[in-house]
C-alpha cells in the first residue's frame, strides 16, 4: 500500500512494526531450532543428560516475552489512537467542513456503493471528495454485510445491517483512488469496487450542484415522459 | 475372508466369537480405538477432498480474470473448502488422536463412556454425509464463516446453507459427546499413581482440547439452532429491523473458529512435544510450564474471538481488549517454543519421519503466530483484515498445526495403531515437497495482501493491481504441496499392510501406551504398572536393565526393551 492520508500513514507504520515483530520471531525460534538440530542430530549410542528444566531461565524467558508482547500492545494503542483522531479541515480545505467533517453517506448494497452527499445529490461507484477536508462517511448496508475498502486512502471498515460504522479520512493528495470490497456477499462480489476522487474544494462544490442539477433534470425528463403518454 | 479358518486357528486368533465381516464389527464397536480410527482414516480422506477443492479454487484464481468456474461455483468450492478442513479433515483429526491415544496413555482399558464416543463418531459421519450428499441438490455458497444476513433466506434461498448448519451442527454435536467422553476417562480411569502432574503431555493436551470443545462447541450448535430457526420458522435472532443482530452471529461463530484455531495447535504442540522427547531422549524441557502454557492458550486464545471483528462496528474498547488477549498469547505460545526447542538442545537427536516432521511443523506454525501479531493490533488489521495476508497467516498455523503437526502425529503413532510403521523414505520426500509447496503458495499470498491489498473469497481478480504473478506462484506451490500431502495419504494407506512390522515399542518412548501390544488388545494392557515418574516406560527399561546386569551380561541403558 501507498498511504495518501494521515490516517493510513500511521496504519503504514504500524504494519512495518508488525513485519519487524514478527520477523524478530521467526528468525529467533527458527535459528534456535536449526542450531539445535544441526548441533545435536545423530548423537548416537550416548545418552543424552536427563535435564528436565531450570527455573531461573524460565523466568527469564517468560520476562522477555512479556516484554516484547506488552511493547507491541503499546505500540498498537498509540497509533491506533493516532490513526482514529478526527482529521482537520485545512485552509485549502471546504468552508463548511472547518467545525465538523464533511459527512456522506455510503451505502453498500449488493453489489455497489452508493454516496449521498450533504446536498441531496447522490451517486453510484464513484465518490467526489474535497482535498484538505475531513471526511467522515457513515457506512451502512440495505442488505448484507459490505466491507468498504480504499487501501490507501483510509482502509477497510464494515458496513452491517442495523448499525452505522464512521470511517474519517482527510488527504492533500489530489487523484483517484480505489479499492474492492472485501467481505464476501454473494455472486458478484468480486466485481464490488468503488473509487474515490479527490479534486479541490471549489472544483467539489461544482460538481456535487451539477450533480444535483444532472439528477433533477434527469426526474423532470422521467415524469414529463410518463405524464406526456410517451412511456407507459 | 475367502477361506474359513480351522477351529484352532480360529480360537487362537480371537476369532471364536467373531461371525459378523470386519467392517461391520469396526463400525459397530465402541473401543475408543476403532472410533479413533475410523475418525483418523475419514480425516485424511477428506483432507484430499479438501485439497481438491482448494485446487479447483487456485486454478480459478491462477489468472487474472479467469473464467474456469462460475462465481456460483466458486462459492460452493470455497464454503466447502473450509468446512471439509476444519470439521471434517482437522478437529476429527486432532480429536481421533486424541481418542485414540489419551486412554492408552494414562493406562486406562477403555473410556469410561464409549457408547458416547460411538454415537459421537456416528454423528461426525452423519454431518459428513450431509455436506456432501448436499452436492446432489445445492451446496452451501456463503462462505467459510458464512456470516449473517447473508445466510439468511432473502439472500441465499436454495438449501445450501441448511445442509452446510446442518453438516457442521452434527458434526460438532459429534465432537462434544466424543470430548465428555475422553474427559470422562482422562479424570477417572487413570492408572494408579498416575497423578496429573505425571500425565503424559499429550494426553494433558486431549484434556485440555476436550474442554475446549466442550465450551466452545455448544456456542455453535446454539448459533447454528438460532440460523436454522431464523431460515426456516420465520425467526428474527440475526434479521436487523426485528429486534434480531447479525453481528451476534459474528460473535458466536468466532468464539467457535478462535477457539478450534487453538484446539488445532494444542494438539499440535502436544504431540511435538511427545515426539520431541522421545526422539532426543530427554524428558520434556519445563514440562510444568509447557502443560500450564497449552491451558493458558485454550482460555486466553478464545477470549481473543473479536481479533477476528476488527472491522465491525464494536465498541473501540472491545477491539483493545481482542488486541491484548491475541497479543497476551506471545507469551504461553513462545514458552512453548522455547521449552519444545530446549528438550532438544543437548538430546541424541534421531531423525527419524516423526520427528522431522514435528520440525517442520514447528517452524511453519511459528511463521503463521508472527504473522498473526500484525493482524492483532487494531490499526493494521484496519488494512490487513480479510486480504489473502489473513489467508496465509491462517494456513501457516493451522496447516503447520494440523497437517504437519499431525503428520508428525501420524507417523508416530502409525506402528502403535496398526503394528506397522510407515516408510521414511517416502516420508522424506513428502516433507520436503510439503515444505517447498507450503512456502510457494502461502509466502506470495502474504505479499499480495500486504502489498497490495487482495481481498479474500473472490472468485477472480483483475489485472493491473500488481498480484498476477503471485497468484499464479500461489498457484503453483498449493498444487506442490499437494502433492507432498497425498504422498503422505499414499504412505499411510500402503503401510498400513505392507509396512515393516514394527514391535510394542519401536521408538524407545516413555509413555504408557508403548508398553501395550501393536495394535493393542481391546482391553489394552493385560497388566499395568505403578506409576511412579511421568515416564513409566523408561522407569520398567531400567529396571529390567539393572536386573539383568546383576543376573546376567549388562545391557546398554538406552536399548529400548522389545
Amino acid at each position: 500500500m501507498a498511504p495518501h492520508s494521515p490516517a493510513t500513514d500511521q496504519i503504514d507504520t504500524l504494519l512495518w512494526v508488525g513485519f519487524i515483530a514478527a520477523a524478530i520471531a521467526v528468525i529467533a525460534i527458527n535459528a534456535a531450532l536449526f542450531y539445535a538440530v544441526r548441533k545435536y542430530r545423530g548423537q548416537r549410542g550416548s545418552e543424552p543428560r536427563q535435564v528436565s528444566g531450570g527455573r531461573g531461565i524460565q523466568f527469564r524467558v517468560g520476562a522477555v516475552l512479556t516484554v516484547f508482547a506488552a511493547l507491541i500492545f503499546v505500540v498498537g494503542v498509540i497509533f491506533t489512537d493516532k490513526a482514529r483522531e478526527t482529521p482537520s479541515t485545512g485552509s485549502e480545505g471546504l468552508a463548511s467542513a472547518k467545525e465538523e467533517p464533511l459527512a456522506i453517506k455510503a451505502t453498500g448494497q449488493q453489489w455497489l456503493w452508493r454516496y449521498d452527499y450533504p446536498n441531496g445529490a447522490f451517486s453510484y461507484y464513484k465518490l467526489v471528495v474535497p482535498s484538505d477536508t475531513a471526511v467522515e462517511l457513515d457506512l451502512v448496508t440495505t442488505d448484507v454485510v459490505h466491507t468498504w475498502n480504499v487501501p490507501d486512502l483510509a482502509g477497510k471498515r464494515d458496513a452491517v445491517p442495523g448499525k452505522t460504522t464512521k470511517i474519517l479520512f482527510s488527504t492533500d493528495d489530489e487523484g483517484s483512488y480505489t479499492g474492492r470490497s472485501a467481505t464476501l456477499s454473494g455472486q458478484a462480489y468480486a466485481a464490488m469496487g468503488t473509487e474515490v476522487e479527490v479534486v479541490p474544494a471549489a472544483e467539489y462544490e461544482d460538481y456535487i450542484e451539477q450533480l444535483k442539477a444532472d439528477i433533477e433534470e434527469a426526474q423532470a425528463r422521467v415524469v414529463g415522459q410518463i405524464e406526456s403518454g410517451d412511456v407507459p | 475372508m475367502s477361506q474359513k479358518p480351522t477351529p484352532e486357528v480360529a480360537i487362537s486368533a480371537g476369532y471364536a466369537n467373531r461371525r459378523r465381516p470386519r467392517w461391520v464389527e469396526l463400525a459397530t464397536s465402541a473401543d475408543h480405538k476403532d472410533i479413533g480410527r475410523i475418525l483418523i482414516a475419514s480425516s485424511l480422506g477428506f483432507l484430499v477432498i479438501a485439497l481438491l477443492e482448494l485446487l479447483l479454487m487456485r486454478l480459478q484464481l491462477a489468472i487474472p480474470e479467469n473464467t474456469f468456474l462460475t462465481p456460483v461455483t466458486f462459492n460452493r468450492m470455497l464454503s466447502n473448502y473450509g468446512a471439509t478442513a476444519v470439521f471434517l479433515f482437522a478437529i476429527p483429526l486432532a480429536l481421533g488422536l486424541f481418542y485414540y491415544v489419551a486412554p492408552l496413555q494414562v493406562g486406562a482399558r477403555g473410556t469410561a463412556l464409549p457408547r458416547l464416543g460411538q454415537i459421537g463418531m456416528a454423528l461426525f459421519v452423519a454431518g459428513a454425509t450431509a455436506l456432501y450428499a448436499a452436492f446432489l441438490f445445492t451446496p452451501s455458497e456463503a462462505g467459510v464463516n458464512p456470516l449473517s444476513p447473508l445466510t439468511e433466506v432473502a439472500f441465499l434461498a436454495n438449501n445450501g446453507v441448511d445442509a452446510w448448519a446442518t453438516a457442521t451442527g452434527l458434526a460438532t454435536l459429534g465432537f462434544v459427546l466424543i470430548a465428555i467422553d475422553l474427559l470422562t476417562t482422562l479424570r477417572k480411569m487413570r492408572a494408579p499413581g498416575m497423578a496429573w502432574r505425571r500425565v503424559p503431555v499429550f494426553a494433558w493436551a486431549a484434556a485440555v482440547g476436550s474442554w475446549l470443545v466442550l465450551f466452545v462447541g455448544p456456542v455453535l450448535l446454539a448459533a447454528l439452532t438460532m440460523l436454522m430457526i431464523d431460515r426456516n420458522y420465520d425467526g428474527i435472532f440475526f434479521a436487523d429491523g426485528s429486534g434480531g443482530a447479525p453481528l451476534l452471529w459474528q460473535h458466536l461463530s468466532w468464539i467457535f473458529f478462535t477457539g478450534s484455531y487453538m484446539l488445532i495447535l494444542i494438539f499440535a504442540f502436544g504431540a511435538i512435544a511427545e515426539i520431541f522427547a522421545t526422539f532426543s531422549g530427554k524428558p520434556l524441557f519445563n514440562r510444568g510450564v509447557v502443560m500450564g502454557s497449552l491451558a493458558a492458550i485454550a482460555v486466553i486464545g478464545t477470549l481473543a474471538w473479536m481479533q477476528n471483528m476488527l472491522t465491525a462496528p464494536i465498541g473501540i474498547g472491545w477491539m483493545y481488549f481482542a488486541m491484548l488477549m491475541s497479543l497476551a498469547l506471545i507469551v504461553p505460545f513462545g514458552l512453548i517454543m522455547f521449552n519444545l526447542i530446549a528438550t532438544l538442545v543437548g538430546g541424541a537427536l534421531r531423525m527419524r519421519a516423526p520427528l522431522l516432521f514435528a520440525i517442520a511443523a514447528i517452524s511453519m506454525i511459528s511463521i503463521g503466530l508472527a504473522a498473526e501479531i500484525s493482524h492483532s493490533m487494531v490499526a493494521a488489521a484496519w488494512h490487513l483484515k480479510n486480504t489473502t495476508d489473513a489467508t496465509a497467516a491462517t494456513h501457516f498455523a493451522l496447516v503447520g498445526g494440523a497437517v504437519f503437526g499431525g503428520f508428525a502425529a501420524l507417523y508416530f503413532w502409525f506402528p502403535k495403531m496398526t503394528g506397522r510403521t510407515m516408510g521414511e523414505s517416502l516420508a522424506r520426500i513428502s516433507l520436503w515437497t510439503m515444505v517447498v509447496g507450503i512456502l510457494v503458495a502461502f509466502v506470495p499470498l502474504f505479499l499480495a495482501g500486504g502489498e497490495e491489498g487482495q481481498v479474500i473469497d473472490a472468485y477472480k481478480f483483475f489485472s493491473g493491481e500488481g498480484v498476477d504473478a503471485y497468484n499464479l506462484i500461489a498457484s503453483i506451490g498449493t498444487l506442490i504441496l499437494a502433492i507432498g500431502i497425498v504422498m503422505t495419504v499414499v504412505n499411510a494407506v500402503q503401510s498400513r499392510v505392507g509396512g515393516p512390522v514394527a514391535g510394542h515399542d519401536p521408538w524407545g518412548g516413555d509413555t504408557l501406551e508403548w508398553l501395550a501390544l501393536s495394535p493393542p488388545d481391546p482391553h489394552n494392557f493385560d497388566v499395568l504398572p505403578d506409576v511412579r515418574s511421568p515416564r513409566p516406560m523408561r522407569d520398567i527399561r531400567q529396571a529390567i536393565g539393572q536386573r539383568s546386569a546383576r543376573d546376567e551380561s549388562p545391557a546398554r541403558e538406552s536399548q529400548p526393551v522389545a
